[in-house]
């Protein structure tokens, strides 16, 4: 059985990004084209969904009202650029020639990405197994690229522009400083070194999980409880590290997906009630700025021109 | 508990029927992680062979016991049973993209296609691949072919434009010099080397002695990949763009038919009844050309296929002399 969003995705390489590609003279890249158009089929599947399940969520039990919500504009372009990839493919081109030079280094010094299952052969065969163990892995580097974003000034000073947005949404998970993006993207780029890549052939539990990452920024009350609320990040316990008080090293609830991390390493905080969320340690154009000004703001914050952070100890 | 036996007996039913082995193909799944088994008579697939990350390229070893799949974000070299479709070994090499042997069966190429470096390998079925030269090339070395003596191997490098040449023997770059828009697929023929030009509309025909162009062969959009017919008078091409297979009669290098192929034609084997086996790259199947009337069916198999093998008795080397 083929998956609709598949046949989507050839399509639209055979009939749109090919003939491009050859008319461009850039036929290199038809491969990275298809399995771009892949990802942005996943993508746009992905902002349908939450846009689906989020709206509703957000009308029933909103947690604040607003009467313009024009601001939440900007962060529906960040997410529109993200989720289709326009970032990861600029990224990944820009960096080809650095990646492959870096790769033939590595190989000509005997080095070779590992993974996980020559560690754990066991894994061999079962690639789901394999996928929910990279995400585990993963989950757990993203805990502390983050709660180490926090408390690095110049590294706060563009991860504050995520947290700078007064008017949360399911929207505000892809608003980042594209610095920090490209820090981010390092960061598991070290990572993929050190224990390989996951399997790449389940879109549907990457698009699940990042759904999960979108709902935890909703503008809704919602608690997964005493029990799933300590197995998966819910909206209430994202909510607090975005809190009003909670910016730069003060913040708690440093995890994306899962909060076993804050739980063992003594960040997590399941008591904060459904906090007003900002950072009014930056200015007010990483708040409320057009996607340009936020950019700026946060280049300004790095260079120590902008305010300063008065949080990080 | 009788489910116990019930079972038991199933499996001695099914044993001997699996053990009479019946001819293979092998179709590698690349953004599956998957090698599609299929049973060439019934043309069904049997099952999916789990592997690591990424396969791309098959091919048999030169005493036919043994299929090589390279898995390229896996790092591995897979060894597979040609008459039973499962993986024996595993060998770590790093990004092992196209790989092919040289006409005498002594080495083997294997080209890094994210790493910009082509090696060249002894293969002996004891100890399996051992690296003999490690080449640095321009960007994305894909596609091989050997000259007949197996004393060159060219490689086309898709991100720079190029073609270039080494000695088998000493891994010295004998020439690397431009041969247009984006090379792929690359033949031996008649002390010619053909070389597919994907972002072009068709193919180069080059000096192997310095490696200039000496004249194209308009074929169609996107010209990817070539194949000589199993008796060795037709050349086959697979045009990516233009969705077609263009026949060139070997001894001119005349345009005699295209087919229509739908899908993103990628590799091609030939059966023993004379039908195309066609990897379709973006439509997730195989597709089954019959020669002589043009027409097509196909079946589904994982995402991106790209490499296949069939495991036919009269499987020949592609850059054989016939
Ligand atoms: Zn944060
Ligand atoms: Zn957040």
């Amino acid at each position: 059985m083929i998956d609709p969003f598949d046949s989507i995705a050839g399509y639209v390489q055979l009939h749109v990004l090919v003939p491009l590609l050859w008319h461009l003279d850039l036929m290199r890249w038809e491969d990275l084209a298809y399995g771009w158009a892949l990802f942005a089929v996943y993508g746009a599947a992905q902002v349908a969904l939450m846009f689906a399940l989020c709206v509703p969520l957000e009308r029933l039990f909103p947690v604040e009202r607003w009467p313009d919500q024009r601001v939440v504009l900007t962060d529906i372009f960040y997410t529109v650029v993200q989720r289709v990839g326009v970032l990861p493919l600029v990224t990944f081109v820009g960096f080809y020639e650095v990646q492959a030079r870096l790769n033939g280094f590595l190989t000509d010094h005997g080095y070779v990405p590992p993974t996980l299952e020559r560690f754990l052969p066991f894994l061999m065969g079962w690639p789901v197994a394999t996928f929910l163990l990279y995400a585990i892995i993963l989950d757990f580097a993203d805990y502390w690229r983050h709660r180490i974003s926090h408390r690095i000034g110049w590294w706060w000073a563009l991860h504050s522009l995520h947290h700078a947005q007064r008017q949360m949404t399911f929207w505000s998970d892809d608003r980042n400083h594209v610095l920090d993006d490209l820090i981010g993207a390092l960061w598991f780029g070290a990572i993929a070194l050190l224990i390989g890549v996951s399997p790449m052939q389940f879109p549907l539990l990457v698009l699940f999980l990042r759904l999960l990452e979108s709902l935890s920024h909703a503008n809704a009350r919602i608690d997964f409880g005493p029990v799933l609320g300590r197995v998966l990040v819910s909206p209430r316990f994202h909510r607090a590290h975005h809190g009003v008080g909670a910016y730069g090293a003060r913040s708690c609830n440093f995890g994306a997906v899962f909060p076993w991390w804050d739980m063992l390493f003594g960040t997590a905080d399941f008591s904060r009630d459904y906090v007003p969320t900002g950072d009014p340690s930056g200015d007010e154009a990483l708040a409320s700025g057009s996607y340009l000004a936020q950019q700026m703001a946060g280049l300004r914050r790095l260079l120590g021109r902008g305010k300063q952070p008065a949080a990080v100890q | 508990m009788r489910w116990v036996w019930r079972g038991l007996l199933g499996v001695a039913i099914l044993l001997p029927a699996a053990a009479l082995a019946r001819p293979l193909a092998f179709v590698l799944n690349s953004d599956d992680a998957s090698i599609s088994i299929i049973d060439m008579a019934t043309r069904r697939e049997i099952r999916r062979e789990p592997v690591l990350r990424q396969p791309h390229h098959i091919t048999l070893s030169p005493d036919g016991k043994l299929v090589l799949a390279g898995d390229t974000v896996g790092n591995q070299i897979l060894y597979l049973d040609p008459e039973t479709g499962r993986i024996l070994r595993r060998q770590t090499i790093s990004d092992p993209y196209q790989l092919m042997f040289s006409p005498d069966g002594r080495v083997l190429t294997v080209t890094g296609l994210a790493r910009n470096q082509v090696d060249i390998y002894a293969f002996t079925d004891a100890t399996g691949l051992t690296l003999l030269h490690r080449v640095p090339a321009r960007s994305m070395p894909s596609h091989i072919a050997y000259a007949p003596d197996s004393s060159v191997v060219y490689v086309s490098l898709q991100g720079s434009n190029r073609l270039m040449a080494i000695s088998v023997r000493s891994g010295a770059v004998l020439w690397d010099v431009p041969v247009g828009e984006t090379p792929a697929g690359v033949l031996w023929d008649h002390d010619h080397v053909l070389v597919g030009l994907m972002g072009e509309d068709g193919i180069a025909v080059v000096d192997p002695t310095d490696g200039h162009v000496l004249r194209m062969v308009r074929t169609g959009r996107g010209a990817h990949n070539l194949f000589f017919s199993p008796d060795g008078r037709l050349i086959y091409v697979t045009n990516r763009v233009a969705g077609t297979i263009t026949v060139l009669d070997r001894a001119s290098l005349t345009v005699l038919r295209d087919y229509r192929v739908p899908g993103g034609p990628d590799d091609i084997e030939f059966a023993p009844d004379g039908t195309l086996w066609v990897t379709q790259r973006f439509d997730h199947g195989v597709l089954f050309l019959d020669p002589r009337t043009g027409t097509y069916s196909r079946i589904n198999v994982g995402r991106s296929p790209h490499g296949i093998f069939l495991n036919t008795d009269r499987h020949t080397h592609r850059t054989e002399e016939p």
